[in-house]
């Protein structure tokens, strides 16, 4: 196992230097000028090249590379050409709204739908069953922002229940944080919940029609041990390992999200970076999620190890 | 240089809408304005975008400041004098001033901003040409001395497009290449960096300032605050804003999407209306420097061919918001004349329009329109302009972009086939157009800024700056003034000129 872990890392390692090689020439090779965005419309030329001299941006690509490389690799995630703040402290101070955001919508999605999946498989063709179809099929097929404009149209404008947009840190009131992350949270688990309840769906189909799930009904089992002590645990590998790629679904949804409920978070951050073509925010936020998908990737392998003690690596 | 045609869009005035907004909420007792604005950057030396000024305006103060009459007035400073060499001015600060750090403001605060300021303000550089030496005398007196006479001094210390804001000498002396983020002004606004969050930046108000006696006039007088916070968020998507202005959890909207006019309207509470006088001027920009556009039959085809009325309901689809203009040097300023531009103005001359085509001897050259595709009105009215230009028989192409990707073939003065371009639609506030010594527009300088027409002998001798350089020292009064760089705008327009 510690040897399994060991190669994963090393391969973690060469995964995000690719990542790292990719992000660094697809930003630079994209038509755009930060020392321009920066200076303004207004600005002359001479301010202009002064700027881009100051970023070091008429480097050679290679010397740019290195240095940013060693940057890294001493902590140094470098200052925003926008802001002219530092980019650790700019991505801390918009994670507390992306992990809430995420969080919130990983427990949603995984508490509706797997209790949506068990249900709809246990009474397969039932209303439940029929009712989960119709819901993946609207939750696979509308995208976000306009699931997220109607919440908003009809649950913030119309009858005022719940904020349009903005965050509220969680010291400042649990209430008002959770009120702010509602809308978006429902928004952006749609999808999610459909996912999962038609994956756990079809994998506890194939369980409950398993000849030990017969066994266990003949021993008079109850609904509920054969669900959730037979049943579920065997179906939970693939169950385990969609909710592992939701997570790499749900970065992408969370900088959706952020921009239509104006969440300041790290999605909203890395739109603007491009935006204004702030580099080491780019940089950074990439390097950052491709890092952390691979963090989930390999926790998700090993939780395998916990429900099929078959598995061993 | 942008002698085209230019529509008019009334839309909030960036000072304007400051000052205007705080006696229009005081009425509602609002404690907390929150107020959608554009993302920004805090520093307006290092950066010349409207955001940046904007916001700049609320925290710094400046030394003088335009009056409506675009006379400058006293503000930071209490008296000044002139010796009878006419080359050397003492200023003297009003008693009283303090930085937002609790520090004074001091004579060697004003040297070090104004040095800083002027290296990049078309004007500041102007002054600092002629400048022999500016100095400090003591804590609250500074002295400038000239090294010819200059009529124009005080006018170039209150400019309005670039304002001379002044900071703490410690961040004055940061180049202005490097941006300052310490946010320490001696201005109406104290940034509040206790409330402030990623995407709002709250300022409040400052108890200690002490606003000048006189009433407001332009961008003098006192500046009376009103409400205790002013928070600037930034909600870049426009159908979050407008959701957000429609549940009272923002009051302000500078500057809306012309798309949303209908829906702004419709629903009851937010008001659709204009706060400044002028509004801004949107323009049709050409690259003078390569073909087809360096003939100048080819710019009069263009002015022909242009027909404002149809751009108008791009810009603004409510006619009470906008109206059409020619004017030079903005609406309503002393400045602004309608010399020469009658053969053009009365409208589309589409047969006009293609003989001088014909006769220029346009043989299909690409005619490349960059198109800020993250713009919506820019966006529109590009392909409005290629239409406009493809009926006339011109080879027009759209090079769609964002408008980051936009600044990068903008400062390419190649040909088209290397990258370069000829034309763009822009924007300015009205303000910053009124006054032709201040504005980017006239610079003129030839090859080095990319949006600037080539200088020529014409060019040359009309433009503003070169006027100035030439008639600055004799400029004694108001009336000498308009004449030097705003009264005689025939020659100016004689490039384009039929």
């Amino acid at each position: 196992m510690a040897l399994y872990i060991l190669r994963r890392m090393v391969s973690a390692i060469a995964v995000m230097a690719m990542v790292g090689i990719f992000v660094f020439l697809l930003i630079r090779l994209t038509p755009g000028d930060p020392a321009a965005v920066m200076a303004g419309r207004n600005a002359t030329e001479q301010i202009v090249a002064g700027i881009r001299e100051q970023l070091g941006l008429n480097e050679p690509l290679p010397v740019q590379f290195i240095q940013w490389l060693s940057a890294m690799l001493h902590g140094d995630f470098g200052t925003s050409v926008f802001s002219g703040r530092p980019v650790l402290e700019l991505l801390l101070q918009r994670l507390e709204p992306t992990i809430s955001l995420s969080l919130l919508t990983l427990a949603l999605s995984v508490a509706v739908g797997v209790s949506f999946g068990i249900e709809a498989a246990w009474r397969s063709g039932g209303l439940v069953d029929r009712l989960l179809s119709v819901f993946a099929a609207f939750g696979f097929s509308v995208p976000v922002f306009v699931i997220g404009y109607c919440l908003v149209y009809l649950l913030a404008i119309r009858v005022a229940w719940l904020p349009v947009q903005g965050y509220t840190p969680i010291e400042e009131g649990f209430g008002d944080w959770l009120s702010h992350l509602v809308l978006p949270t429902i928004a952006l688990s749609l999808p999610f919940i459909a996912f999962v309840a038609r994956v756990t769906r079809a994998s506890m189909l194939e369980v409950l029609s398993e000849d030990y799930m017969r066994t266990a009904a003949a021993k008079g089992a109850s609904s509920y041990a054969m669900l959730f002590h037979h049943a579920l645990k065997n179906a939970g590998v693939p169950i385990l390992t969609v909710i592992g790629l939701s997570v790499a679904y749900l970065i992408g949804g969370v900088v959706l999200t952020e921009t239509v409920f104006n969440i300041p978070g790290v999605g909203r951050l890395v739109v603007d970076a491009i935006n204004n073509r702030d580099y080491p925010i780019i940089q950074s936020v990439l390097i950052l999620t491709s890092g952390l998908y691979v963090l989930i990737n390999l926790a998700v392998d090993l939780a395998y190890t916990l429900l099929d003690p078959r598995i061993r690596y | 240089m942008a002698i085209t045609r230019r529509t008019f869009m009334e839309s909030a005035l960036a000072a304007d809408a400051v000052l205007a907004l705080a006696s229009a909420l005081h009425a509602q007792n609002k404690q907390t304005v929150r107020m959608i604005m554009e993302d920004i950057q805090v520093d307006p030396v290092f950066s010349t975008s409207s955001a940046a000024i904007n916001h700049a305006t609320a925290i710094y103060d400046t030394l003088f400041a335009l009056d409506a009459n675009f006379l400058p007035q006293l503000q930071m400073v209490s008296k000044w004098d002139v010796f009878d060499d006419k080359k050397t001015y003492d200023f003297t600060l009003r008693d009283g001033l303090k930085w937002h750090d609790g520090t004074p403001v001091t004579a060697a605060d004003c040297v070090a901003s104004s040095r800083r300021c002027r290296q990049v303000e078309p004007s500041g550089q102007l002054l600092l040409e002629r400048a022999a030496n500016i100095a400090a005398i003591d804590e609250t007196t500074f002295k400038i001395t000239l090294h010819e006479p200059y009529g124009l001094v005080l006018e170039t210390l209150a400019t309005t497009g670039q304002p001379l804001f002044m900071m703490r000498e410690q961040d004055a002396r940061v180049p202005a290449t490097d941006q300052v983020t310490s946010n320490i002004g001696s201005g109406p606004h104290r940034f509040n960096v206790n409330l402030t969050e990623p995407s709002a930046r709250v300022n409040d108000r400052k108890d200690q300032y002490l606003p000048r006696g006189e009433a407001v006039s332009g961008f003098a007088g006192g500046k009376v605050v009103k409400v205790e916070h002013l928070s600037w968020e930034n909600i870049p998507n426009p159908q979050t804003a407008l959701a957000a202005l429609q549940s009272g959890e923002v009051d302000f909207w500078w500057q809306p999407v012309a798309d949303l006019y209908p829906a702004i309207e419709s629903y009851p509470g937010p008001v659709l209306d204009t706060l400044g006088q002028h509004g801004s001027d949107w323009l049709v920009r050409m690259n003078f420097l390569r073909l087809p556009f360096n003939n100048a039959l080819m710019r009069q085809a263009l002015l022909h061919l242009i027909d404002q009325q149809v751009f108008l309901k791009l810009f603004s689809p409510d006619p009470k918001l906008g109206r059409t203009v020619s004017l030079m040097f903005g609406v309503g300023s002393p400045y602004s004349n309608d010399v020469n531009t009658a053969w053009f103005k009365e409208g589309v001359d589409l047969a006009k329009a293609k003989q001088l085509i014909t006769e220029s001897g346009y043989a299909g050259e690409k005619v490349m329109i960059l198109d800020p595709m993250d713009w919506s009105e820019a966006n529109l009215a590009s392909q409005l302009l290629a239409n406009m230009l493809q009926k006339a028989g011109i080879n027009a192409e759209l090079a769609p972009m964002t408008w980051s990707e936009l600044a990068v073939p903008l400062g390419n003065k190649e040909p088209v086939e290397q990258g370069g371009w000829n034309l763009f639609i822009a924007t300015f506030a009205d303000f910053e157009v009124r006054r032709p010594m201040a504005t980017c527009l006239m610079l003129m300088n030839g090859e080095k800024p990319g949006t600037a027409g080539p200088r020529t002998r014409n060019t040359k001798r009309c433009e503003p700056n070169s006027r100035i350089r030439r008639h600055g020292k004799s400029v004694r009064n108001w009336l000498e003034r308009w004449n030097v760089y705003g009264g005689n705008t025939s020659g100016l327009s004689s490039f384009a000129r039929p």
